[in-house]
């Protein structure tokens, strides 16, 4: 890079602040990817999406402002440490932004905790509209809520999301599954139904189905009874806020 | 960089060009190589390391611009607040300062990773050690948005006012019992000495120019260890089912050890924690209440946040008066209301 010389002092680029001012517009660049692209959606909920507008600007700002106060009449070398933190500080942002979207899948439905509804049935939810995976996740740990949709036993219901295997199960039989997403995927939980009298086939884990029936309440757990299946793309936000 | 530097007479002979150079080359090897690997690698196909990086990426997406608000907020008190008000303010006696920086946190309203850039400002401008760090502990807690969050994700239980009420009793007393442990140490005793960037303390450049120097510097400083926090997280939590605490929920003392060591390994946000304390049916409220006052003030994105910004003793001294004051709290809480 080109030394510049102003009057008495000798202004030249600072590789540490150049280095720093490129990580920063890595960070803003992947900020507004993920805001401009909808992927803001496979990491976050719909709650707090407004957290990637917010951190492309401010990210922006750093970064434009250290790359135009770059130049500095001291000497800033950038030394290996720094430059190996520096590298640890990109290393998120190359992956977010060549990794192919992808949402959290079958795997980590066995780790993470049931969704119990964070709206229990009866005080908080209205029971009139079309039932969901959160009426049946509060129905599933609350015996209130399980009252409530036992009043609404035989009636229709619509669900997606992906299959998760279960070995025990009869081949007409699969666990259908989405995450329930607060403010981010690491804050996960899981709500499940299953899904019987499905017509014989090949339901792999992770696939994602659209599936109409009528909801069952049996003891403790809701059975859905499948009319018709149907291989569905992973919808554009893949995860239910509570 | 200028936050690594030591004092200048121990500072090390300045590397030859050439090696800076070498580094710099690998570096960018290394980020091509991921990047490489990333996009035709498949790595999305394997199936705990697709749940891995998504974790990962979701909770830096998630920190990182509370980290950057955080940051914003520490470069204007650094250069739009004058010094001789954190001045007045510390010589007040400490038996004000505390309660009185424990009840500022509810203006604050962002999470434990927004919080810990301002607290350590604080205490670099003036304030003295034991205020900074109790409003930095209790805001996480206390703040209207975490308050409502908790209110919400316990709706419709018998246990929802003492949830949200114990919640906040609790954090502010937990975060003044730290706030006098650490006492009458001077400011040089807390922070970490290698955190001075000499280039934005240069009061004779611009207003402009000193923040964002300030901006930048705390925005990378704070992100590498948000980062390796973040990967150990992602990595436990793929690993390591949820329901491994779930035995312990009927025994009276480690059912609330258990929840504040799930607190630590998960390191969920204050604003979203109270949805997975709510999911751990099995446990009791005191114990959720345990997992709900540890978790913003100690986590493992915390901890390394911790060990980067303050000197060596901190990191134990929070650990040890956390958890102290945490589970002796919840014991009384078992017992007087099961």
């Amino acid at each position: 890079m080109s030394a510049v010389t102003a009057e008495a002092t000798t202004f030249r680029w600072s590789p540490m602040r150049v280095a720093t001012g490129l990580v920063l517009l890595g960070w803003a660049v992947m900020f507004t990817t993920l805001w401009l692209t909808g992927r803001t959606y496979l990491y976050l909920s719909s709650r707090t999406a407004w957290l990637v507008p917010m951190g492309a600007a401010i990210m922006s700002v750093a970064a434009i402002g250290r790359l135009w106060t770059a130049r500095t009449a001291n000497d800033e070398p950038l030394e290996p440490r720094a430059a190996w933190a520096l590298g640890v500080i990109a290393l998120p942002v190359v992956l977010v932004l060549a990794l192919p979207p992808s949402a959290l899948g079958a795997f980590s439905a066995g780790k993470r905790s049931t969704f119990t509804g964070s709206a229990i049935g009866a005080t908080a939810r209205d029971v009139t509209g079309p039932l969901d995976f959160v009426d049946i996740g509060a129905a599933q740990s609350f015996p209130d809520a399980m009252q409530q949709l036992e009043a609404r036993a035989g009636q229709p219901i619509t669900l997606e999301g992906f299959v998760t295997t279960d070995a025990s199960a009869p081949p007409d039989e699969i666990l259908l599954t989405r995450y329930i997403v607060t403010c981010c995927v690491a804050d996960a939980t899981v709500a499940q139904v299953r899904i019987v009298g499905l017509p014989p086939g090949n339901y792999p884990s992770d696939e994602w189905l659209q599936i109409t029936g009528a909801v069952y309440p049996v003891g403790r757990e809701v059975l859905v009874a499948a009319n018709t299946v149907q291989q569905i793309p992973v919808p554009s936000q893949p995860y239910l806020t509570p | 960089m200028a936050t690594t530097r030591t004092e200048p007479q121990a500072a090390p002979p300045a590397p030859p060009r050439a090696a800076q150079e070498r580094t710099w080359l690998w570096v960018t090897l290394m980020l091509v190589a991921v990047a490489l690997f990333a996009r035709f690698g498949h790595p999305m196909q394997i199936a705990w390391l697709r749940n891995l990086l998504i974790i990962f990426g979701s909770l830096l997406i998630e920190a990182m611009p509370f980290v950057a608000l955080g940051a914003v907020v520490s470069a204007t008190i650094e250069v739009f607040v004058p010094a001789s008000s954190f001045a007045r303010m510390a010589a007040l006696p400490r038996a004000l300062q505390i309660p009185a920086a424990a009840l500022a946190g509810m203006a604050f309203p962002v999470c434990e990773c927004g919080s810990v850039p301002v607290g350590r400002r604080l205490a670099r401008k003036g304030l003295s050690p034991a205020a900074a760090v109790t409003f930095m502990l209790a805001a996480p807690i206390v703040n209207p948005v975490v308050i409502a969050s908790t209110f919400v994700a316990y709706r419709g239980r018998d246990s929802q006012w003492l949830m949200v009420g114990g919640r906040f009793v609790l954090g502010m007393i937990v975060a003044m019992c730290v706030g006098w442990v650490i006492g009458a140490r001077a400011p040089g005793e807390l922070l970490r000495g290698a955190t001075v960037t000499d280039e934005a303390d240069d009061h004779d450049e611009p207003r402009g120019r000193r923040f964002i120097a300030h901006l930048s510097g705390d925005l990378v400083f704070m992100a590498r260890f948000l980062i390796v926090g973040g990967l150990v997280a992602a990595t436990i939590q793929t690993f390591v089912p949820a329901s491994v605490a779930n035995r312990l929920a009927a025994l009276p003392v480690l059912s609330i050890l258990a929840m504040m060591a799930l607190a630590f390994f998960l390191s969920l946000c204050s604003e979203s924690d109270a949805f997975v304390a709510a999911s751990f049916t099995a446990f009791g409220p005191s114990a959720q209440l345990a997992f709900l006052v540890f978790g913003p003030m100690l986590d493992l994105k915390l901890g390394a946040l911790y060990v980067g910004t303050f000197s060596k003793g901190f990191f134990r001294t929070v650990l040890i008066v956390v958890t102290a004051v945490t589970l002796v709290a919840c014991l009384w809480m078992q017992v007087i209301w099961g």
